[in-house]
């Protein structure tokens, strides 16, 4: 394996690195998610739509992130 | 001269899709046919009919009253649509919404709509000049900010799919090698039977769960993007 393969894996294994952040925003979001039904019980199935969207939505950070890594790896590691 | 054809595996995915939906069609169809309104639905009505309430339900609480009756088909046809494109991977083929160019389509359709629905309810001049606030140098940012709901929930649908449609190959390649190595001891390679132990976990969350979530957050995102265009209701 020579320097450039081994470069092209470092960058696709750096790229990844977006889901840390993902990670900590969605735990986050899913503790508030659980003491907002604490707080309301009756509103529990809207509590669970919104923790679901916006999870979602936040996780487009790591999506990114590995779409790019699978870009890195398949087109220029070929 | 000659000319260079590739025809993606995906196509044959989307003509499976279609299919399936027009002899679903068909098959309803006739059974409404036969439904007297005034005794208890069972079976495929009774699903039917289940399927047209929630999505009546789901776009009578974001959207605004009178734009429902016309709205709620349209996200009718993306859930049936996406469900299904999702989840064709437990199925062996390669699912649809795996190539860029069917997320693009949907989500060009929905960003079209979008658009039209803000100058058709607010009026072209109140559009353009919401370019330029809240001072003249934010066009640039607010231009990037009408095209974002295209871009981002294209690549998020597309994304999605595409992890896990690769995940679920190099699974399946990890276990047809473990399988070789254990019945290479009895001599012969053979049946990749860790991956039929293994896989359907991983199918149940990449396919289903996955496709679920991925279907629900495309319909949310669409609904809540034309809502807010729309003028409230009094």
């Amino acid at each position: 394996m020579d320097v450039g393969t081994g470069l092209i894996a470092i960058g696709a294994g750096l790229s990844v690195f977006t889901g840390f952040s993902t990670g900590i925003g969605q735990g986050y979001a899913a503790a508030k998610a659980v003491e907002a039904v604490g707080k309301n019980p009756e509103a529990a199935s809207q509590i669970r739509t919104m923790l679901i969207v916006g999870c979602a939505v936040a996780e487009t950070c790591a999506i990114y992130g590995m779409l790019i890594a699978f870009i890195i790896v398949f087109v220029l590691g070929a | 001269m000659t000319i260079h054809l590739t025809v993606q595996k995906e196509v044959l995915s989307l003509l499976v899709v279609a299919v399936f939906i027009i002899a679903m069609c068909f098959l309803i169809n006739r059974r409404l046919k036969a439904f007297d309104p005034l005794s208890k639905p069972r079976g495929l009505v009774l699903a039917a009919l289940w399927l047209v309430e929630m999505i009546d339900d789901q776009v009578r609480t974001i959207v605004q009253e009178r734009f429902v009756k016309s709205l709620a088909p349209y996200i009718g046809t993306l859930c049936i649509f996406l469900f299904l494109s999702n989840i064709l991977g437990l199925f062996g083929f390669n699912p649809p919404t795996m190539n860029y160019s069917v997320t693009l389509t949907m989500a060009a359709i929905t960003w079209v709509m979008i658009q039209f629905n803000a100058i058709r309810d607010n009026g072209i001049g109140s559009y353009i000049h919401g370019f330029f606030e809240p001072i003249f140098p934010f066009v640039i940012p607010n231009i990037f900010g009408k095209i974002a709901p295209l871009i981002s929930m294209s690549i998020r649908l597309f994304g999605n799919i595409l992890s896990g449609s690769i995940i679920m190959s190099v699974i399946y390649s990890g276990c047809s090698f473990l399988s070789d190595l254990v019945l290479g001891l009895f001599g012969g390679s053979g049946f990749n039977f860790v991956g039929v132990v293994v896989a359907p976990f991983f199918h149940a969350y990449f396919d289903l769960f996955a496709g679920f979530i991925q279907m629900f957050i495309f319909i949310s995102l669409t609904m809540v993007f034309i809502s807010n265009e729309l003028k409230e209701d009094e």
